[in-house]
């Protein structure tokens, strides 16, 4: 019974919360550009006013465009409900630890390269050669950071991983951990396509990289590939929040204790979209054959992270 | 620097008056030379081996009272203030001529131009295709006397314009555009690309081709200037100043001290206003928003500054035939310095902002870059020649409004990449509110407009202004009962656009917005 609640909770937290972190992220970014913004509300009403608008399809497109957008969203979800969000115990955590995670993330992404490709637009293509490029080098880096702390945990399962960090709460400050943690940021900003590796608000289409994949979607199909977006952005978000920081996590599944984690599940979101934003704000983007050199710095570092745990 | 009598040209004649037969000046502003079909190539090789720029070049029909096409090569040279106009007549029997294109790459466009418009053949042209009519345009010359404005042309279909394919392994073609994402004027690039880098760019404008020459012949000459303000939205000041000089000179008048110091202000104002706001959107192409943002503010600032002087944010309506429409008050005048007294340390923080991210500079420096000689041999002029090392500035080099009497520098720059084009910008800016400021201390009270008597007919003149983007020049004959017979437009986007192409190979394709934002070159315009 307390996992089909989890389930649900978890499923339903991270469908409502995370174009909410999408839309407080751009609107503290409007704000430091001296914008006033359209506030946090506007992902929910983008989303809305897609669902409900008629869809263009390429007439190049075979069934693997319209498959794309289903096949991201199942998969990011289900990735979803394997990360502890509010409660140590992660919804589906008997079904795989985070290399599950990394994976299913990867299938969405590899369907989505595909999905830009099939558009037969030029820029679907450029779009998707370049995030199979910086995936190349982000996929690792995500993988040996969240290593570095399975190692210290004993298990890849991110449940038990959690679970051990609880017990030992200055155990962040740890060099392997800051290590990782900083590789882990570095892939955060990669993957969810932020200056200074791709821009979110650009309109220029040579310059972009997840944006160009899904150039030709639009209405429903666009609709879940953006929450979809949102929700990924969350999943490695908590990632990094609840591996690194589990203070306040509840132990299970319990009304009370599910209501104060979420508490400093807020607060530890807030504080890292903070960073987010900030990040955005001060830098230029990258020359695109630069992007792969910043990720080869997360790259190093989690590899650092990883020799580090063996040595202190 | 500005020498009192740059006499270069003259020079020149007095070393070889044989090539220079028929010789008049008019205004103290243009030479006419006329030279038969057959030598103006030889001359205008030489001329341009004396390192004369090559600004322009157009046709005129007048068939009817000459029984020819006379074409025009309009030469600058830095150390003459005057124009040099080589002219040679083309025969109606036999509609072409010699083209200069290979041995001047500068005249590549317009020589195209004169093939589509009047059908005039540019013979050994080594790219003969269409440039300002399409390819699915019928045969017509619209140009041409004897084509009515009201004609209605079929529907067209088929192919507007057939790019030369690029062959290789792991080559391919992207085009982009006519449409494109944000809210800019239509062009079609086709980038040939291998992986990343850019190997070759294929350029179409004429998307928004309205004929504007060919509507100057209907109004008269005095309504012209509206239709000038409108060539370029964002350089009225400078198109509509240059139209009215070229009236002036064609109807003899000076205009009135007050009149030249009021232009001298806006047109300095419309270059501070788009400067301020290409800083900032070329920061954005690279991804730092917040200069952008700063960026618009102070393009705004201006544009404020702008209705309260003119009523009307882009100045529009305030520069006529014989000095301005209307006067300034002792409060407007005051304003002016109030504004830029506010204004120039928020410009100045903006720019400390911008070269304090490192990030921004890594990204502009070495990026797009327009050597010395590919500017030399396409003409480039204004903001992207000074940062390609073109020293050519119309407001030292051949003065006009109040420019004559002000100091200011002229930055120029060697290395030609996109941060060149940003620091010409910037020095720009700082040294136009010099002016702006020196020429509103001595603005006195007077007369701001001289009577303009009626037009002389079958006079020829020039206006040349240097606009923000660079050199903008307005070339007239006046016909019968005040109308004009020809108007030729010639926006300095013409001149650049070439130089795009040659800016953007061996670049990524990631950076092409950014380098083309640092031209920042008009559609408008350039379609005319």
């Amino acid at each position: 019974m307390g996992h089909a609640i989890g389930v649900v909770g978890q499923f339903g937290l991270m469908l409502l919360l995370a174009p909410l972190v999408s839309g407080f992220i751009r609107q503290l970014k409007a704000r430091l550009q001296t914008r006033r913004g359209p506030g946090l509300l506007q992902p929910y009403r983008n989303l809305s006013k897609l669902l409900r608008k008629g869809m263009v399809i390429p007439d190049t497109a075979s069934w693997i465009f319209g498959a794309t957008p289903h096949v991201l969203f199942g998969t990011t979800v289900l990735a979803g409900l394997l990360v502890p969000m509010v409660s140590a115990e992660a919804p589906l955590s008997m079904f795989g630890g985070v290399l599950a995670v990394v994976y299913l993330l990867a299938l969405g992404r590899f369907f989505l390269a595909l999905g830009g490709l099939d558009s037969g637009s030029p820029f679907g293509g450029l779009g998707s050669s370049r995030e199979m490029t910086l995936s190349a080098l982000a996929e690792p880096a995500l993988m040996l950071a969240v290593f570095t702390v399975a190692i210290a945990a004993g298990s890849t399962n991110l449940s038990a991983m959690v679970h051990a960090a609880l017990g030992q709460s200055w155990r962040f400050l740890a060099p392997s951990q800051l290590l990782a943690f900083a590789a882990l940021f570095i892939v955060l900003i990669a993957e969810t396509g932020r200056i200074p590796v791709d821009n979110p608000a650009t309109h220029l289409e040579l310059t972009m990289i997840h944006e160009a994949m899904i150039l030709e979607y639009s209405g429903p199909y666009l609709a879940w590939i953006e929450w979809s977006a949102a929700i990924k952005q969350l999943v490695l978000m908590t990632l990094l929040v609840n591996v690194f920081f589990p203070y306040g996590l509840a132990a299970g599944w319990t009304p009370a204790g599910a209501l104060v984690s979420l508490g400093w599940f807020a607060a530890k979101l807030l504080l890292l979209s903070v960073a987010v934003a900030i990040v955005e704000t001060t830098n230029a983007k990258l020359r695109l054959f630069r992007v792969p050199e910043l990720l080869s710095v997360a790259l190093v570092l989690s590899a650092l992270a990883l020799m580090s745990a063996f040595l202190f | 620097m500005r020498p009192g009598a740059r006499r270069r040209f003259d020079e020149m004649r007095s070393g070889a008056a044989d090539l220079f037969p028929r010789w008049r000046e008019e205004h103290g502003l243009e030479i006419y030379v006329d030279v038969p079909a057959a030598e103006a190539a030889g001359l205008a090789r030489r001329l341009v081996e004396e390192g004369c720029r090559v600004a322009a070049a157009f046709a005129e029909d007048r068939t009817e009272a000459q029984g020819c096409f006379p074409r025009y090569y309009v030469f600058e040279h830095a150390e003459d203030s005057r124009y040099l106009l080589l002219r040679a007549p083309v025969a109606p029997e036999e509609p072409a001529f010699a083209s200069l294109a290979a041995g001047i790459p500068a005249v590549n466009w317009a020589e195209r131009e004169i093939q589509d418009w009047f059908g005039l053949v540019a013979e050994g042209h080594p790219n003969p295709r269409r440039v300002a009519l399409h390819d699915n345009w019928p045969d017509v010359n619209p140009l041409r006397k004897n084509f009515p404005i009201e004609t209605v042309l079929p529907p067209f279909e088929g192919e507007r314009h057939i790019y030369r394919p690029t062959l290789g392994e792991g080559v391919l073609q992207i085009p982009v555009g006519p449409i494109h994402a944000g809210i800019i004027e239509p062009g079609h690039f086709n980038f040939s690309v291998a992986g990343e880098p850019i190997l070759y760019l294929q350029l179409r404008m004429f998307y928004v081709h309205k004929g504007i020459e060919k509507r100057f012949e209907q109004l008269p000459a005095r309504h012209g200037v509206y239709l000038a303000e409108s060539i370029s939205g964002d350089s009225s000041v400078s198109h509509g100043a240059a139209f009215c000089q070229a009236i002036e000179a064609a109807a003899g008048i000076d205009i009135p001290e007050r009149a030249r110091g009021m232009r001298t202000i806006l047109l300095e104002l419309e270059r501070i206003y788009n400067h301020a706001a290409d800083i900032g959107a070329i920061a954005n192409d690279v991804g730092f928003v917040v200069a952008n943002a700063h960026g618009s503010r102070l393009r705004e600032a201006i544009l404020a500054l702008n209705e309260e002087l003119t009523g009307s944010r882009l100045s529009r309506g305030m520069i006529c035939p014989g000095g301005v429409r209307w006067d300034w008050g002792r409060e407007q005048e005051v304003r002016i310095e109030e504004v830029l007294a506010r204004w120039e340390p928020d410009f100045s923080s903006l720019m400390e902002m911008i070269e304090s991210s490192d990030s921004t500079r890594d990204r502009l420096e070495r990026t797009g870059t327009l050597t010395r000689k590919q500017a030399r041999d396409l003409g480039v002029c204004g903001v992207a020649g000074r940062a390609s090392g073109i020293d050519c500035d119309v407001r030292r080099d051949h003065p006009y409004a109040a420019y004559g009497g002000v100091e200011f520098r002229v930055p120029v720059y060697e290395e030609g990449d996109v941060l060149r084009r940003v620091q010409v910008r910037v020095e720009e800016v700082r040294q136009s509110i010099g002016i702006v400021r020196s020429v509103a201390g001595a603005l006195e009270r007077g007369p701001y407009r001289a009577p303009l008597p009626p037009l002389p007919p079958d006079r020829c003149a020039l206006g040349a202004v240097e606009g923000w983007r660079g050199e903008i020049l307005h070339w007239i004959r006046t016909g019968a009962d005040g109308r004009l017979e020809r108007c030729k437009i010639k926006d300095p986007s013409l001149n650049n656009w070439p130089a795009l192409v040659e800016a953007v190979q061996g670049n990524i394709i990631a950076d092409f917005p950014v380098i083309n934002k640092s031209f920042n070159l008009s559609y408008s315009g350039t379609d005319r």
